[in-house]
């Protein structure tokens, strides 16, 4: 009896949170599959037939497609950006035990994003980019750039000296010894910060709702526009958030174990 | 590796290969942030000349103190609100040992979500009319709410929505502290005899402390700046109830071109948050064991 008392009180209460925090994330999901008449349904419905109309509304009626395309360029190759200019800085920050280089990107990271936002307009303006993949590229890359370089570190920081001083004795210069000799090592870390960078620019709202021109609107800052063009129609809203919501979840989902020692890791140390 | 390059080998040097990172860094970062407070002091404005007339200006300015105010009302409420949370979470995992699998996914979810996609779920399940909140609510035998929709209590459900998504974060945080405490205080207090509650006040919470201010820091940083959740839902409204310093300094900027007063209006935001995260900082320092 007192055994079955001990588990029935943590299974109840686990299932009650875990109910509190996923319910809102399945409720986008069903109200994505419901027909329009049964989406503003009330009281709402739980049991319906699903339809795919919402996403067939979303994708064939609207540039949605064409927003998420451009949602993954520009997430894609800011991630990209970012990790080119993140390894070889690690490196060396790493390699000569550098501190004021964390700092400076702390104090970035801290810095209200709307303080960069109105320079940033003027000086695209200025160079003709406004509106440009260009211009979302560089400000993501913002974002990645020191999310990278804070997840690598840890990984330089924890790969053995002799590695990098066999490569010099065999003459290698810093470049080479870096792809052939340190990265094979730490790719685990390379890994995580491409995910977490990729997950953290495709979230990203503020930088693309101001600097995106039309064409190169990203899915977020479209789906915000939906919301601003009074459409009721929540269901196709609902499909445009499950879609959106999809990558980092599934990406999410791929490096959770990672997420849950990383940010252990930073709190003990931090 | 503590130990020096043997004699005969020369320390290598690979400085110049964060010259990228930095030139990046520099136009990106520096040199706006720079002509940021240029803006803010009026340069480049016939209208005011360069001086310090733009924070004249805010300090004369009503809606800049609302502003404040409610920048203030939505940080301290959210923080609070997710660090006793999400230390009450903490402390449920930690004694279940169940971060693994479905439990692990369900708490990962919500801080991996864009806030926007938040913003919208909110729209639909808080809809006054229609939203499931509300049926929930009815059937539970109360009067229907008005969530974002009213002008006295937009504030809070936007600290909710923040402390459903970032409750889980804290928690995970807070988790990490707690099993990086050492055992042997643990023995010591129950040879003491305290247990329990007794046990987590005077003993487990004192040792959290730095922990905690570590979640302080992470979290004031976002809520200070808070923006995508407020312009995605109410974009500051009903009334300015939701306006916070920096939806205010983004409608100047981007939808009046005020754009000298909305970058001073931005300075004192970052010297807000500069300004907190040296307090905890300094906290977490004479806390610290």
């Amino acid at each position: 009896m007192d055994n079955k008392q001990r588990t029935l009180l943590p299974t109840v209460l686990f299932s009650l949170g875990a109910i509190i925090f996923m319910s809102p994330i399945l409720w986008m999901a069903l109200s994505s599959f419901k027909s329009p008449l049964e989406v503003t349904a009330y009281p709402p419905s739980l049991v319906f037939e699903p339809t795919l109309e919402n996403y067939e509304e979303l994708f064939g009626r609207t540039e949605f497609l064409h927003y998420t395309w451009n949602s993954f360029v520009v997430a894609g190759l800011s991630t990209l950006l970012g990790l080119v200019l993140a390894i070889p800085a690690a490196f060396a920050i790493s390699w000569h035990r550098m501190v004021w280089p964390a700092t400076v990107s702390l104090f970035a990271r801290m810095a209200p994003g709307t303080l960069f936002l109105l320079p940033w307009f003027i000086m695209f303006s200025n160079l003709g980019l406004s509106g440009s993949y260009t211009a979302l590229v560089l400000a993501h890359a913002v974002v990645t750039m020191p999310l990278a370089l804070w997840i690598l570190l840890p990984y330089f920081d924890g790969m053995p000296r002799e590695v990098v001083e066999s490569g010099q004795i065999d003459g290698c210069r810093g470049p080479t010894i870096l792809v052939r000799l340190v990265l094979p090592m730490i790719y685990p870390g390379v890994v995580v910060a491409t995910i977490m960078s990729f997950v953290f620019s495709w979230n990203y709202f503020l930088f693309a709702l101001a600097l995106s021109g039309f064409d190169t609107k990203t899915a977020i800052v479209a789906s915000f526009n939906f919301i601003g063009e009074g459409t009721t129609n929540w269901g196709a809203l609902m499909a445009a958030a499950t879609v959106i919501a999809l990558p980092p979840l599934v990406l999410t989902f791929m490096v959770q174990r990672w997420l849950v020692a990383g940010l252990s890791f930073g709190a003990v140390k931090g | 590796m503590p130990h020096q390059p043997q004699t005969g080998q020369t320390a290598m040097s690979v400085r110049w290969m964060m010259i990228p990172a930095v030139i990046l860094t520099l136009a990106m970062v520096v040199f706006p942030l720079g002509y940021a407070v240029y803006l803010g002091f009026g340069g480049g404005s016939p209208a005011t000349g360069f001086g310090v007339a733009n924070f004249q200006r805010l300090a004369a300015d009503p809606s800049f103190w609302s502003a404040l105010r409610i920048t203030f009302g939505l940080f301290l409420s959210a923080l609070v609100l997710q660090l006793v949370l999400g230390t009450a979470l903490a402390l449920l995992l930690n004694r279940y040992d169940v971060v693994r699998g479905l439990v692990r996914t369900a708490i990962l979810s919500p801080f991996m979500l864009p806030p926007v996609v938040v913003g919208m779920i909110a729209i639909v399940v808080l809809d006054p009319g229609l939203g499931a909140a509300n049926w929930i609510v009815q059937s539970l035998g109360f009067a229907p709410l008005l969530w974002l929709a009213s002008p006295n209590w937009s504030l809070l459900v936007i600290a909710l929505i923040d402390t459903w998504q970032w409750t889980p974060f804290v928690a995970l945080i807070v988790l990490g502290g707690l099993q990086s405490l050492p055992a042997r205080v643990y023995e010591a207090a129950e040879i003491d005899g305290a247990v329990g509650f007794r046990r987590f006040w005077h003993i487990t919470l004192p040792l959290l402390g730095p922990t905690l201010l570590t979640a302080a820091v992470l979290r004031s940083v976002d809520l200070l700046r808070f923006f995508d959740i407020i312009y995605i839902t109410t974009q500051g409204g009903p009334g300015n109830s939701t306006t916070t310093l920096n939806i205010y300094a983004y409608k100047l900027g981007f939808d009046f071109m005020d754009v000298g007063y909305a970058a001073a209006v931005m300075i004192v935001l970052a010297l807000l948050v500069l300004g907190s995260v040296l307090f905890f900082a300094g906290l977490r320092k004479r806390v610290s064991w």
